[in-house]
Protein backbone atom coordinates (compact mmCIF):
# COMPACT_ATOMS: atom_id res chain seq x y z
CA UNK A 1 0.00 0.00 0.00
CA UNK A 2 1.61 3.32 -1.10
CA UNK A 3 1.65 6.25 1.29
CA UNK A 4 -1.26 8.30 -0.89
CA UNK A 5 -3.58 5.17 -0.46
CA UNK A 6 -2.86 5.09 3.49
CA UNK A 7 -3.30 9.19 3.72
CA UNK A 8 -6.91 8.39 1.71
CA UNK A 9 -7.39 5.69 4.34
CA UNK A 10 -7.06 8.15 7.28
CA UNK A 11 -8.69 10.90 6.01
CA UNK A 12 -11.57 8.23 5.59
CA UNK A 13 -10.94 6.74 8.95
CA UNK A 14 -11.06 10.57 10.76
CA UNK A 15 -14.29 10.86 9.46
CA UNK A 16 -14.99 7.65 11.36
CA UNK A 17 -15.41 5.52 8.54
CA UNK A 18 -14.90 1.78 9.47
CA UNK A 19 -14.60 0.28 6.48
CA UNK A 20 -11.60 2.51 5.60
CA UNK A 21 -10.18 1.27 9.50
CA UNK A 22 -10.67 -2.06 8.24
CA UNK A 23 -8.33 -2.19 5.30
CA UNK A 24 -6.21 -0.28 7.06
CA UNK A 25 -5.89 -2.88 9.96
CA UNK A 26 -5.55 -4.87 6.99
CA UNK A 27 -2.92 -3.47 5.45
CA UNK A 28 -0.61 -2.60 8.45
CA UNK A 29 -2.35 -4.92 11.53
CA UNK A 30 0.06 -7.70 10.53
CA UNK A 31 3.55 -5.52 10.53
CA UNK A 32 2.23 -3.69 13.51
CA UNK A 33 1.87 -6.81 15.51
CA UNK A 34 5.42 -8.21 14.05
CA UNK A 35 6.92 -5.51 15.30
CA UNK A 36 5.55 -4.97 18.66
CA UNK A 37 5.80 -8.95 19.14
CA UNK A 38 9.46 -8.94 18.42
CA UNK A 39 10.06 -6.16 21.17
CA UNK A 40 7.70 -7.33 23.69
CA UNK A 41 8.25 -10.66 22.89
CA UNK A 42 5.18 -11.92 24.74
CA UNK A 43 2.04 -13.32 22.32
CA UNK A 44 -0.70 -11.72 24.35
CA UNK A 45 0.82 -8.57 25.06
CA UNK A 46 1.59 -8.05 21.69
CA UNK A 47 -1.82 -8.45 20.36
CA UNK A 48 -3.36 -5.29 22.89
CA UNK A 49 -0.83 -3.77 22.12
CA UNK A 50 -1.84 -3.89 18.47
CA UNK A 51 -5.28 -3.27 19.04
CA UNK A 52 -4.47 -0.60 21.38
CA UNK A 53 -1.84 1.12 18.64
CA UNK A 54 -5.14 0.75 15.61
CA UNK A 55 -7.45 2.30 18.40
CA UNK A 56 -5.10 5.30 18.46
CA UNK A 57 -4.60 5.52 15.14
CA UNK A 58 -9.11 5.71 15.01
CA UNK A 59 -8.22 8.50 17.79
CA UNK A 60 -5.84 10.17 16.03
CA UNK A 61 -6.51 9.70 12.31
CA UNK A 62 -7.57 13.60 12.33
CA UNK A 63 -4.76 15.33 13.90
CA UNK A 64 -2.32 13.24 11.75
CA UNK A 65 -0.28 16.46 10.65
CA UNK A 66 0.85 14.72 7.40
CA UNK A 67 4.88 15.39 8.01
CA UNK A 68 5.82 12.23 7.38
CA UNK A 69 4.97 8.97 5.77
CA UNK A 70 1.63 7.21 7.78
CA UNK A 71 3.91 4.49 7.99
CA UNK A 72 5.99 6.02 9.79
CA UNK A 73 3.36 7.57 12.48
CA UNK A 74 1.83 4.10 12.67
CA UNK A 75 5.44 2.28 13.99
CA UNK A 76 5.93 5.94 16.22
CA UNK A 77 2.80 4.98 18.03
CA UNK A 78 3.38 1.09 18.23
CA UNK A 79 7.11 1.70 19.16
CA UNK A 80 5.82 4.02 22.40
CA UNK A 81 3.52 1.74 23.15
CA UNK A 82 5.96 -1.30 23.23
CA UNK A 83 8.60 0.69 24.92
CA UNK A 84 6.13 1.58 27.66
CA UNK A 85 4.54 -1.66 28.04
CA UNK A 86 8.20 -3.10 28.66
CA UNK A 87 8.95 -0.12 31.13
CA UNK A 88 5.70 -1.15 33.18
CA UNK A 89 6.14 -4.56 33.22
CA UNK A 90 9.86 -4.61 34.62
CA UNK A 91 8.27 -2.26 37.35
CA UNK A 92 11.30 0.03 37.05
CA UNK A 93 12.47 2.39 34.23
CA UNK A 94 15.30 0.48 31.82
CA UNK A 95 17.70 3.25 30.47
CA UNK A 96 17.01 1.12 27.37
CA UNK A 97 19.60 3.91 25.70
CA UNK A 98 22.30 3.53 28.01
CA UNK A 99 22.36 -0.01 26.81
CA UNK A 100 21.21 -0.27 23.94
CA UNK A 101 25.01 1.73 22.14
CA UNK A 102 27.84 0.05 24.21
CA UNK A 103 29.96 -1.24 21.53
CA UNK A 104 30.03 -5.18 21.29
CA UNK A 105 33.45 -7.28 22.17
CA UNK A 106 34.82 -8.64 19.53
CA UNK A 107 35.55 -6.65 16.08
CA UNK A 108 35.74 -7.48 12.71
CA UNK A 109 33.72 -9.61 10.38
CA UNK A 110 32.64 -13.20 11.10
CA UNK A 111 30.31 -13.57 7.82
CA UNK A 112 30.17 -16.88 8.56
CA UNK A 113 28.11 -16.55 11.85
CA UNK A 114 25.45 -15.17 9.50
CA UNK A 115 25.78 -17.37 6.90
CA UNK A 116 25.07 -20.48 8.83
CA UNK A 117 22.65 -19.29 11.30
CA UNK A 118 19.74 -21.49 11.93
CA UNK A 119 16.15 -19.88 12.65
CA UNK A 120 16.24 -20.76 16.11
CA UNK A 121 19.77 -19.81 16.60
CA UNK A 122 18.71 -16.30 15.23
CA UNK A 123 15.70 -16.14 16.96
CA UNK A 124 17.47 -16.80 20.33
CA UNK A 125 20.59 -14.07 19.40
CA UNK A 126 17.50 -11.98 18.76
CA UNK A 127 16.43 -12.50 22.16
CA UNK A 128 19.32 -11.42 24.02
CA UNK A 129 19.54 -8.04 22.16
CA UNK A 130 17.79 -5.29 23.79
CA UNK A 131 14.37 -4.25 22.69
CA UNK A 132 15.63 -1.23 21.18
CA UNK A 133 18.46 -3.31 19.41
CA UNK A 134 15.74 -4.70 17.83
CA UNK A 135 13.42 -2.21 17.10
CA UNK A 136 16.49 -0.25 14.74
CA UNK A 137 16.94 -4.16 13.36
CA UNK A 138 13.40 -4.78 12.17
CA UNK A 139 12.84 -1.23 11.42
CA UNK A 140 16.03 -1.12 9.15
CA UNK A 141 15.70 -4.38 7.26
CA UNK A 142 12.24 -5.68 7.43
CA UNK A 143 10.43 -1.95 7.94
CA UNK A 144 12.83 -0.48 5.25
CA UNK A 145 12.67 2.81 7.28
CA UNK A 146 15.28 5.05 6.08
CA UNK A 147 17.43 6.78 9.18
CA UNK A 148 15.22 9.94 9.31
CA UNK A 149 12.45 7.95 9.32
CA UNK A 150 13.36 5.40 12.53
CA UNK A 151 14.81 8.52 13.78
CA UNK A 152 11.00 9.69 14.50
CA UNK A 153 9.95 6.06 15.00
CA UNK A 154 12.08 5.35 18.26
CA UNK A 155 11.99 9.30 18.90
CA UNK A 156 15.70 9.93 18.86
CA UNK A 157 18.39 12.22 17.16
CA UNK A 158 19.17 10.53 13.86
CA UNK A 159 22.94 9.73 14.94
CA UNK A 160 21.78 7.62 17.25
CA UNK A 161 19.79 5.63 14.96
CA UNK A 162 23.04 5.38 12.65
CA UNK A 163 25.25 4.38 16.28
CA UNK A 164 22.42 1.89 17.45
CA UNK A 165 22.14 0.19 14.01
CA UNK A 166 26.00 -0.15 13.80
CA UNK A 167 26.12 -1.79 16.77
CA UNK A 168 22.69 -3.85 16.97
CA UNK A 169 24.36 -5.62 14.06
CA UNK A 170 27.45 -6.14 15.98
CA UNK A 171 25.79 -7.80 19.28
CA UNK A 172 23.66 -10.12 16.99
CA UNK A 173 26.99 -11.39 15.21
CA UNK A 174 28.46 -11.84 18.80
CA UNK A 175 25.09 -13.87 19.95
CA UNK A 176 25.22 -15.90 16.82
CA UNK A 177 29.03 -16.25 17.08
CA UNK A 178 28.36 -17.84 20.92
CA UNK A 179 25.35 -20.20 19.78
CA UNK A 180 27.65 -21.95 18.01
CA UNK A 181 30.13 -22.67 20.41
CA UNK A 182 29.38 -26.48 21.87
CA UNK A 183 28.35 -26.44 25.17
CA UNK B 1 36.66 0.59 6.45
CA UNK B 2 35.96 4.23 7.83
CA UNK B 3 33.49 4.61 10.71
CA UNK B 4 30.85 6.74 8.89
CA UNK B 5 31.12 4.49 5.97
CA UNK B 6 29.99 1.23 8.39
CA UNK B 7 27.42 3.65 9.66
CA UNK B 8 26.03 4.08 6.61
CA UNK B 9 26.31 0.41 4.92
CA UNK B 10 22.83 -0.61 6.82
CA UNK B 11 21.04 1.89 5.08
CA UNK B 12 23.22 1.21 1.81
CA UNK B 13 21.84 -2.17 2.02
CA UNK B 14 18.07 -1.35 2.85
CA UNK B 15 18.11 1.67 -0.22
CA UNK B 16 16.96 4.51 2.03
CA UNK B 17 20.53 6.35 1.32
CA UNK B 18 20.32 9.66 -0.14
CA UNK B 19 22.40 10.01 -2.96
CA UNK B 20 25.86 11.98 -1.89
CA UNK B 21 25.77 9.24 1.25
CA UNK B 22 24.95 6.56 -1.41
CA UNK B 23 27.92 8.03 -3.73
CA UNK B 24 30.33 8.44 -0.39
CA UNK B 25 29.27 4.19 0.30
CA UNK B 26 30.02 3.52 -3.32
CA UNK B 27 32.82 5.00 -3.66
CA UNK B 28 34.63 3.06 -0.06
CA UNK B 29 33.29 -0.02 -1.40
CA UNK B 30 35.04 0.42 -5.10
CA UNK B 31 38.23 0.70 -2.98
CA UNK B 32 37.85 -1.28 0.52
CA UNK B 33 37.51 -4.75 0.33
CA UNK B 34 36.63 -5.17 4.10
CA UNK B 35 33.43 -2.96 2.96
CA UNK B 36 32.56 -5.51 0.73
CA UNK B 37 32.70 -7.95 2.93
CA UNK B 38 30.36 -6.04 5.54
CA UNK B 39 28.10 -5.25 3.04
CA UNK B 40 27.31 -9.10 1.80
CA UNK B 41 27.14 -9.93 5.86
CA UNK B 42 24.73 -6.99 6.01
CA UNK B 43 22.94 -8.34 2.78
CA UNK B 44 22.92 -11.58 4.46
CA UNK B 45 21.30 -10.33 8.06
CA UNK B 46 18.66 -8.52 5.63
CA UNK B 47 17.46 -11.81 3.99
CA UNK B 48 17.48 -13.69 7.15
CA UNK B 49 15.33 -11.00 8.93
CA UNK B 50 13.13 -10.52 5.98
CA UNK B 51 12.40 -14.24 5.91
CA UNK B 52 11.78 -14.49 9.73
CA UNK B 53 9.69 -11.59 9.36
CA UNK B 54 7.42 -13.54 6.65
CA UNK B 55 7.38 -16.85 8.54
CA UNK B 56 6.22 -15.13 11.60
CA UNK B 57 2.12 -15.95 12.70
CA UNK B 58 -0.10 -13.34 11.81
CA UNK B 59 -2.46 -11.77 14.08
CA UNK B 60 -5.61 -13.74 14.97
CA UNK B 61 -8.42 -12.96 12.87
CA UNK B 62 -10.53 -12.05 16.25
CA UNK B 63 -8.29 -8.97 16.76
CA UNK B 64 -9.61 -7.12 14.29
CA UNK B 65 -13.44 -7.70 15.46
CA UNK B 66 -12.08 -7.09 19.68
CA UNK B 67 -10.56 -3.75 18.08
CA UNK B 68 -13.49 -2.77 17.12
CA UNK B 69 -15.35 -3.56 19.78
CA UNK B 70 -12.99 -0.76 21.51
CA UNK B 71 -14.02 1.67 18.98
CA UNK B 72 -17.47 0.98 19.86
CA UNK B 73 -19.61 3.61 21.64
CA UNK B 74 -20.99 3.35 25.02
CA UNK B 75 -24.29 1.84 25.37
CA UNK B 76 -26.69 4.26 25.64
CA UNK B 77 -29.13 5.34 28.48
CA UNK B 78 -31.95 4.64 26.69
CA UNK B 79 -30.42 1.16 26.37
CA UNK B 80 -29.82 0.52 29.22
CA UNK B 81 -32.80 1.69 30.61
CA UNK B 82 -34.92 -0.63 28.58
CA UNK B 83 -32.73 -4.08 28.74
CA UNK B 84 -33.70 -3.18 32.90
CA UNK B 85 -37.17 -2.75 32.07
CA UNK B 86 -37.37 -6.03 30.58
CA UNK B 87 -34.97 -7.64 32.65
CA UNK B 88 -37.15 -6.97 36.12
CA UNK B 89 -39.94 -9.20 37.35
CA UNK B 90 -42.26 -6.41 37.24
CA UNK B 91 -43.98 -8.06 34.07
CA UNK B 92 -47.47 -7.90 36.06
CA UNK B 93 -47.41 -4.55 36.59
CA UNK B 94 -46.37 -3.80 33.31
CA UNK B 95 -48.94 -5.81 31.53
CA UNK B 96 -51.67 -3.22 33.23
CA UNK B 97 -49.61 -0.39 31.43
CA UNK B 98 -49.10 -1.95 28.90
CA UNK B 99 -52.39 -2.61 27.62
CA UNK B 100 -53.52 1.22 28.66
CA UNK B 101 -50.31 2.42 26.71
CA UNK B 102 -50.89 -0.14 23.53
CA UNK B 103 -53.56 2.56 22.06
CA UNK B 104 -51.52 5.75 22.85
CA UNK B 105 -48.39 3.80 21.66
CA UNK B 106 -50.09 3.00 18.16
CA UNK B 107 -50.70 6.34 17.53
CA UNK B 108 -47.15 7.76 19.10
CA UNK B 109 -45.70 5.14 16.44
CA UNK B 110 -47.51 6.44 13.50
CA UNK B 111 -45.73 9.95 14.57
CA UNK B 112 -42.28 7.75 15.13
CA UNK B 113 -42.69 5.76 11.28
CA UNK B 114 -43.10 9.40 9.95
CA UNK B 115 -39.87 11.17 11.44
CA UNK B 116 -37.26 8.00 11.42
CA UNK B 117 -37.45 4.94 9.08
CA UNK B 118 -35.28 5.83 6.38
CA UNK B 119 -32.10 5.22 8.11
CA UNK B 120 -33.10 2.00 9.32
CA UNK B 121 -31.61 0.17 6.36
CA UNK B 122 -29.98 -2.44 8.87
CA UNK B 123 -32.48 -2.28 11.57
CA UNK B 124 -29.98 -3.17 14.92
CA UNK B 125 -28.25 -0.66 16.68
CA UNK B 126 -24.75 -2.91 16.31
CA UNK B 127 -24.92 -2.83 12.37
CA UNK B 128 -24.28 1.07 12.48
CA UNK B 129 -20.75 -0.04 11.20
CA UNK B 130 -22.31 -0.45 8.07
CA UNK B 131 -24.24 2.02 7.41
CA UNK B 132 -24.35 3.40 4.42
CA UNK B 133 -23.30 6.96 3.75
CA UNK B 134 -25.58 7.18 0.91
CA UNK B 135 -28.15 4.66 0.03
CA UNK B 136 -28.76 7.20 -3.38
CA UNK B 137 -29.17 5.05 -6.30
CA UNK B 138 -26.24 3.73 -8.31
CA UNK B 139 -25.79 7.25 -10.82
CA UNK B 140 -26.07 9.61 -7.80
CA UNK B 141 -23.48 7.75 -6.00
CA UNK B 142 -21.17 7.88 -8.14
CA UNK B 143 -21.40 11.37 -8.78
CA UNK B 144 -20.99 11.84 -4.84
CA UNK B 145 -17.97 9.48 -4.79
CA UNK B 146 -15.87 11.66 -7.35
CA UNK B 147 -12.49 10.74 -6.23
CA UNK B 148 -10.99 13.76 -3.91
CA UNK B 149 -7.81 14.95 -5.78
CA UNK B 150 -4.92 14.11 -3.03
CA UNK B 151 -2.12 16.76 -1.81
CA UNK B 152 0.73 14.65 -2.52
CA UNK B 153 2.84 15.23 -5.19
CA UNK B 154 2.66 11.93 -6.87
CA UNK B 155 -0.88 11.69 -6.97
CA UNK B 156 -3.67 13.03 -8.72
CA UNK B 157 -7.37 12.69 -8.69
CA UNK B 158 -9.63 10.84 -11.36
CA UNK B 159 -7.62 9.44 -14.36
CA UNK B 160 -8.65 8.74 -17.14
CA UNK B 161 -7.32 5.40 -19.48
CA UNK B 162 -5.69 7.78 -22.01
CA UNK B 163 -3.70 9.47 -19.63
CA UNK B 164 -2.83 6.17 -17.68
CA UNK B 165 -0.89 5.17 -20.98
CA UNK B 166 1.05 9.31 -21.11
CA UNK B 167 2.04 8.90 -17.78
CA UNK B 168 2.17 5.46 -17.23
CA UNK B 169 -0.21 5.53 -13.98
CA UNK B 170 -0.60 2.96 -11.57
CA UNK B 171 -4.08 3.41 -10.88
CA UNK B 172 -6.43 1.70 -7.94
CA UNK B 173 -9.60 1.52 -7.45
CA UNK B 174 -11.84 1.21 -4.40
CA UNK B 175 -15.01 -0.07 -4.55
CA UNK B 176 -17.81 -0.61 -2.03
CA UNK B 177 -21.04 -2.44 -2.88
CA UNK B 178 -24.66 -3.04 -0.59
CA UNK B 179 -25.85 -6.03 -1.75
CA UNK B 180 -28.65 -8.64 -1.25
CA UNK B 181 -26.82 -11.40 -1.10
CA UNK B 182 -23.23 -11.46 -0.68
CA UNK B 183 -22.60 -14.85 -1.61
CA UNK B 184 -24.00 -14.80 -5.15
CA UNK B 185 -22.66 -11.60 -5.62
CA UNK B 186 -18.90 -12.43 -5.14
CA UNK B 187 -19.97 -15.23 -7.56
CA UNK B 188 -21.57 -12.75 -10.21
CA UNK B 189 -17.77 -10.50 -9.38
CA UNK B 190 -15.74 -13.11 -10.03
CA UNK B 191 -17.10 -13.91 -12.93
CA UNK B 192 -17.39 -10.94 -14.25
CA UNK B 193 -13.77 -10.45 -13.40
CA UNK B 194 -12.94 -13.08 -15.50
CA UNK B 195 -14.49 -11.91 -18.87
CA UNK B 196 -12.98 -8.75 -18.10
CA UNK B 197 -9.31 -11.08 -18.00
CA UNK B 198 -8.80 -9.84 -15.13
CA UNK B 199 -7.89 -12.13 -11.71
CA UNK B 200 -8.71 -12.14 -8.40
CA UNK B 201 -5.97 -12.09 -6.20
CA UNK B 202 -7.38 -12.21 -2.71
CA UNK B 203 -10.47 -13.30 -1.23
CA UNK B 204 -11.66 -12.90 2.35
CA UNK B 205 -15.37 -13.91 3.22
CA UNK B 206 -16.19 -12.81 6.69
CA UNK B 207 -19.59 -14.85 6.94
CA UNK B 208 -21.71 -13.69 9.65
CA UNK B 209 -20.21 -15.36 12.85
CA UNK B 210 -23.57 -14.36 15.18
CA UNK B 211 -26.75 -13.48 14.67
CA UNK B 212 -26.77 -9.36 13.98
CA UNK B 213 -23.78 -9.84 11.91
CA UNK B 214 -23.58 -8.66 8.30
CA UNK B 215 -21.88 -10.70 5.88
CA UNK B 216 -19.27 -9.25 4.37
CA UNK B 217 -16.65 -10.14 1.62
CA UNK B 218 -13.65 -8.00 0.22
CA UNK B 219 -12.20 -9.20 -3.32
CA UNK B 220 -8.90 -7.92 -4.84
CA UNK B 221 -9.45 -7.82 -8.19
CA UNK B 222 -6.30 -7.32 -11.17
CA UNK B 223 -7.07 -6.08 -14.45
CA UNK B 224 -5.77 -4.61 -17.25
CA UNK B 225 -5.02 -1.04 -16.94
CA UNK B 226 -6.97 -0.16 -19.83
CA UNK B 227 -9.78 -1.90 -18.46
CA UNK B 228 -9.90 -0.63 -15.02
CA UNK B 229 -13.00 1.91 -15.85
CA UNK B 230 -15.11 -0.69 -17.75
CA UNK B 231 -14.76 -3.15 -15.10
CA UNK B 232 -15.79 -0.57 -12.06
CA UNK B 233 -18.57 0.11 -14.20
CA UNK B 234 -19.92 -3.14 -14.74
CA UNK B 235 -18.81 -4.42 -11.33
CA UNK B 236 -21.05 -1.48 -9.85
CA UNK B 237 -24.13 -2.57 -11.34
CA UNK B 238 -23.94 -5.86 -8.73
CA UNK B 239 -25.08 -3.68 -6.07
CA UNK B 240 -25.80 -0.45 -4.94
CA UNK B 241 -22.81 1.98 -4.65
CA UNK B 242 -21.59 3.07 -1.39
CA UNK B 243 -18.36 4.41 -2.09
CA UNK B 244 -16.08 4.27 -5.47
CA UNK B 245 -12.96 6.20 -5.38
CA UNK B 246 -10.14 5.91 -8.00
CA UNK B 247 -6.48 6.81 -6.65
CA UNK B 248 -3.49 7.26 -9.23
CA UNK B 249 0.42 7.36 -8.49
CA UNK B 250 2.67 8.83 -11.30
CA UNK B 251 5.29 5.96 -11.59
CA UNK B 252 6.69 7.74 -14.60
CA UNK B 253 9.87 9.44 -12.96
CA UNK B 254 10.66 6.57 -10.71
CA UNK B 255 10.64 4.37 -13.84
CA UNK B 256 12.99 6.46 -15.57
CA UNK B 257 15.01 7.02 -12.66
CA UNK B 258 15.00 2.64 -12.61
CA UNK B 259 16.46 2.84 -15.99
CA UNK B 260 18.76 5.08 -15.64
CA UNK B 261 20.22 3.51 -12.63
CA UNK B 262 20.04 0.16 -14.39
CA UNK B 263 21.77 1.40 -17.78
CA UNK B 264 24.35 2.27 -15.26
CA UNK B 265 24.72 -0.65 -13.21
CA UNK B 266 24.93 -2.92 -16.14
CA UNK B 267 27.86 -0.58 -17.56
CA UNK B 268 29.30 -1.52 -14.00
CA UNK B 269 29.18 -4.90 -14.56
CA UNK B 270 30.35 -5.04 -18.04
CA UNK B 271 33.26 -3.00 -16.75
CA UNK B 272 33.96 -5.34 -13.90
CA UNK B 273 34.07 -8.36 -16.34
CA UNK B 274 36.38 -6.88 -18.46
CA UNK B 275 39.01 -6.29 -15.29
CA UNK B 276 38.17 -10.06 -14.25
CA UNK B 277 39.66 -11.12 -18.03
CA UNK B 278 42.93 -9.27 -17.42
CA UNK B 279 44.89 -11.11 -14.64
CA UNK B 280 45.61 -9.85 -11.43
CA UNK B 281 46.27 -10.80 -8.17
CA UNK B 282 44.49 -13.39 -6.12
CA UNK B 283 43.59 -10.62 -4.26
CA UNK B 284 42.72 -8.16 -6.80
CA UNK B 285 40.29 -10.90 -8.64
CA UNK B 286 38.88 -11.61 -5.43
CA UNK B 287 38.06 -7.54 -4.57
CA UNK B 288 36.80 -7.88 -8.06
CA UNK B 289 34.80 -10.56 -8.03
CA UNK B 290 33.36 -9.06 -4.95
CA UNK B 291 32.25 -6.22 -6.55
CA UNK B 292 30.58 -7.80 -9.32
CA UNK B 293 28.66 -10.22 -6.93
CA UNK B 294 27.74 -6.55 -5.04
CA UNK B 295 26.31 -5.20 -8.78
CA UNK B 296 25.03 -8.08 -10.10
CA UNK B 297 22.49 -7.90 -6.31
CA UNK B 298 21.60 -4.50 -7.29
CA UNK B 299 20.60 -5.37 -10.85
CA UNK B 300 18.62 -8.06 -9.34
CA UNK B 301 17.16 -6.30 -6.70
CA UNK B 302 16.49 -2.94 -9.01
CA UNK B 303 15.21 -5.33 -11.99
CA UNK B 304 12.55 -6.48 -9.45
CA UNK B 305 11.33 -3.24 -8.39
CA UNK B 306 11.25 -2.53 -12.07
CA UNK B 307 9.04 -5.54 -13.34
CA UNK B 308 6.90 -4.50 -10.16
CA UNK B 309 6.56 -1.17 -11.12
CA UNK B 310 5.62 -1.66 -14.89
CA UNK B 311 3.06 -4.52 -13.52
CA UNK B 312 1.37 -2.05 -11.67
CA UNK B 313 1.34 0.09 -14.56
CA UNK B 314 0.15 -2.30 -16.60
CA UNK B 315 -2.60 -3.91 -14.53
CA UNK B 316 -4.99 -1.72 -11.99
CA UNK B 317 -5.85 -3.42 -8.55
CA UNK B 318 -9.84 -2.96 -7.35
CA UNK B 319 -10.65 -3.22 -3.79
CA UNK B 320 -14.17 -4.45 -4.03
CA UNK B 321 -15.97 -5.04 -0.71
CA UNK B 322 -19.83 -6.33 -0.63
CA UNK B 323 -21.39 -5.78 2.58
CA UNK B 324 -25.26 -7.21 2.19
CA UNK B 325 -28.22 -4.85 3.31
CA UNK B 326 -29.43 -7.11 6.08
CA UNK B 327 -27.71 -8.34 9.29
CA UNK B 328 -27.58 -12.41 9.53
CA UNK B 329 -31.08 -14.14 11.08
CA UNK B 330 -31.88 -10.15 12.28
CA UNK B 331 -33.03 -10.36 15.36
CA UNK B 332 -36.38 -8.03 15.92
CA UNK B 333 -36.03 -4.87 14.49
CA UNK B 334 -36.93 -2.04 16.82
CA UNK B 335 -38.50 -0.05 13.99
CA UNK B 336 -41.34 1.83 14.98
CA UNK B 337 -43.61 -1.01 13.87
CA UNK B 338 -41.71 -4.17 15.13
CA UNK B 339 -41.57 -2.64 18.28
CA UNK B 340 -45.73 -2.23 18.42
CA UNK B 341 -45.13 -5.71 17.54
CA UNK B 342 -42.84 -6.53 20.89
CA UNK B 343 -44.85 -4.34 22.98
CA UNK B 344 -47.94 -6.04 21.87
CA UNK B 345 -46.40 -9.64 22.44
CA UNK B 346 -45.02 -8.97 25.77
CA UNK B 347 -48.22 -7.40 26.40
CA UNK B 348 -50.12 -10.68 25.48
CA UNK B 349 -47.44 -12.43 27.55
CA UNK B 350 -47.42 -10.46 30.68
CA UNK B 351 -51.45 -10.95 30.20
CA UNK B 352 -51.00 -14.81 30.14
CA UNK B 353 -49.30 -14.25 33.43
CA UNK B 354 -51.43 -12.55 34.87
CA UNK B 355 -54.67 -14.39 34.23
CA UNK B 356 -52.76 -17.82 34.93
CA UNK B 357 -51.75 -16.28 38.53
CA UNK B 358 -55.09 -15.47 39.14
CA UNK B 359 -56.55 -18.49 38.56
CA UNK B 360 -53.82 -20.26 40.48
CA UNK B 361 -54.84 -18.26 43.17
CA UNK B 362 -58.77 -18.68 42.29
CA UNK B 363 -57.37 -23.02 42.15
CA UNK B 364 -55.99 -22.60 45.74
CA UNK B 365 -59.02 -20.82 46.91
CA UNK B 366 -61.20 -23.87 45.75
CA UNK B 367 -58.71 -26.72 47.16
CA UNK B 368 -58.68 -25.21 50.34
CA UNK B 369 -62.43 -24.39 50.62
CA UNK B 370 -63.30 -27.01 52.99
CA UNK B 371 -61.11 -25.68 55.65
CA UNK B 372 -62.11 -22.17 54.57
CA UNK B 373 -65.78 -23.16 55.02
CA UNK B 374 -65.07 -24.68 58.15
CA UNK B 375 -63.23 -21.61 59.78
CA UNK B 376 -66.00 -19.54 58.38
CA UNK B 377 -68.79 -21.90 60.20
CA UNK B 378 -66.75 -21.64 63.35
CA UNK B 379 -66.57 -17.76 63.19
CA UNK B 380 -70.37 -17.50 62.50
CA UNK B 381 -71.30 -20.31 65.15
CA UNK B 382 -68.90 -18.53 67.88
CA UNK B 383 -70.10 -14.61 66.42
CA UNK B 384 -73.65 -16.14 67.21
CA UNK B 385 -73.34 -18.33 70.33
CA UNK B 386 -71.76 -15.16 72.41
CA UNK B 387 -75.02 -12.95 71.06
CA UNK B 388 -77.01 -15.44 72.93
CA UNK B 389 -75.14 -15.74 75.92
CA UNK B 390 -74.89 -12.01 76.60
CA UNK B 391 -79.01 -11.09 77.29
CA UNK B 392 -78.65 -14.67 80.04
CA UNK B 393 -75.68 -12.54 81.82
CA UNK B 394 -77.45 -9.33 81.81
Amino acid sequence: MTDAEDRALLERIAKRDRLAFETFFGAHGADVHRFVRDLVRDDGLAEELTSDVMVEVWRGAGRFAGRSRVRTWVFGIAHHKAIDALRRSRGRTVPLDDLADQPSTTAGPEAAALHAAERDQLEAALASLSAEHRAVLELTYVGGFSQKEIAEVVGCPVATVKTRAFYAKGRLRDALGKAELPR
Amino acid sequence: MKHDVAELLPFYVNGTLEAPDRARVEAELATCAECSAELGDLRVLAENLRARAEAAPPPPQALLARTFAELAPEPTLATRLRSAWWSAPARYATAVVLVASVSAGAVAAWHLRESAGRDDRFGAPSSVVYVSRSSAPHADAMEMAAPPVKSGPRTVGAATSSVAQSHRLARTATLSLIVHDAEASRTRATDLTGALGGVVTALSDEGPASAGDVHVVHLTIEVGATRLDDALDRLAQIGTVQRREIDAEDLDASLVDQDARLRNLRREETALRQLMDKRGSVDEILTVEQKLSDVRGSIEELDAQHQRDLHRVATSTIALTLTEDHPHAAPPKPGPTARIDGAWQNGVRALADTVVALVSVLAWAVAFSPVLLGVAGLAYLAKRGIGRLRPTQT
